[in-house]
């Protein structure tokens, strides 16, 4: 696997990870606001999940709502950063481990349960992760994960992209690129998991300036870890431009700048025989012309046929 | 947290294999490490936290580079 195939720079990743993890509480609200939604969906779910892993737990968001709820006795967290891990383990009681989300170290059927939080949108290799989870999931396990969907920072996007068309005659991707709703649900389907849901929301927060949403950013350990980025830095005069771009093109009445971050969550179970599935083809016990109050009539094959 | 000086969580041993092979992993708890010998890497836990990124593991056989990718 060369590096060039790949479209995220995983080392670079877990470098930011590990240089966020240490004032991670001053940024972390996205991490947090989006941990409370998926626990909110989980404890929708009315059965156990003695043996769970939170997959890419940064500072241990998800456990820290999570402990001792929804049938858990033992959450296992795992993150590319040590420095998270640390800070996680710190957070909660169950084991923690440094794991790559594409390179999953788990034996088959280990989980009742594996739970994500807006860390798959950095996998290269969603289809082979997928397929990994399905793998450590128990029959009739559950998969629920959020990730960060492709409308995410439109805003920052579209007035980088600008700053640098003007400022150095060509764009490069300055925000990284992420999966759609439609792309999940066939990967769901791909790797084998069964009952598939997908669906999308939006959050948007305003800030006073786009420095603050780069602050952010880069306090989650969430700035564009994309392979084969244009640049190492960025000019002042670029930055300067795209900051006045975002000014002119999105502020509101009150002057605050939105940002965009598009939440994907997706749902599948691991196959188990108990699932509800299509009946078997001729296994109808009534009649649709019947429900339909139609007449039923054969059609007559063509004679060329 | 005196629980995590003393060695990896026994319920995650149980699960943890090798990620680049899924074999099982040989526990050394003198080195305070997770050894696969099909992939050739010995993993390092450090204060009780397993690290499985072949990244950071050890090459057993110093000579040979692991299969990586």
């Amino acid at each position: 696997m060369s590096d060039a195939m790949n479209i995220f720079d995983r080392r670079l990743l877990r470098k930011r990870r590990d240089r966020a993890a240490a004032n991670l509480p001053a940024h972390d609200f996205l991490f947090r606001e989006v941990a409370d939604r998926l626990a909110d969906r989980l404890l929708d779910v009315t059965r156990k999940f003695p043996m769970a892993l939170d997959l890419g737990c940064h500072g241990g968001e998800i456990g820290q709502i999570l402990e001792g709820r929804g049938g858990i006795e033992t959450l296992v967290q795992c993150d590319l950063s040590e420095a998270m891990l640390r800070r996680a383990a710190g957070n909660g009681r169950g084991p923690v481990v440094a794991a790559d989300e594409e390179f999953l170290p788990f034996a088959d059927g280990s989980f009742d349960l594996v739970i994500s939080n807006l860390s798959l949108h950095w996998v290269n290799d969603l289809p082979g992760t997928l397929a990994q989870i399905r793998r450590i999931l128990k029959p009739d396990g559950l998969f629920l994960a959020s990730f960060l969907g492709g409308d995410t920072l439109i805003e920052l996007r579209r007035a980088f992209m600008d700053a640098e068309l003007a400022e150095e005659g060509g764009a490069g991707q300055r925000v990284a690129p992420f999966a759609d709703t439609r792309d999940a649900g066939a990967l769901l389907q791909r790797a084998g998991l069964a009952l598939p849901v997908v669906d999308s929301e939006t959050i948007t927060v305003t800030y006073a300036d786009p420095m603050k949403l780069m602050a952010d950013l880069r306090g989650m350990g969430e700035t564009n870890a994309a392979a084969g980025q244009r640049k190492a830095f960025t000019r002042r005069s670029t930055l300067l431009r795209m900051m006045a771009n975002y000014q002119q093109a999105e502020a509101g009445p009150d002057g605050r700048l939105p940002a965009t971050f598009q939440i994907i969550t997706m749902t599948g179970w691991a196959p188990h025989e108990s699932q509800q599935k299509p009946l078997m083809p001729g296994s109808a016990r009534a009649r649709l012309s019947d429900a339909l109050g139609s007449r039923e009539e054969t059609i007559r094959p063509k004679k060329d046929d | 947290m005196s629980q995590r000086s003393a060695g990896p969580d026994p319920k995650l041993l149980e699960i943890l294999v090798c990620p680049l092979t899924k074999e099982p992993l040989r526990f050394d708890a003198e080195r305070q490490e997770l050894i696969s010998e099909k992939a050739g890497l010995a993993y390092p836990i450090r204060d009780g936290i397993p690290i499985m990124l072949v990244d950071e593991a050890r090459p057993l056989d110093p000579d040979s580079q692991p299969m990586i990718g």
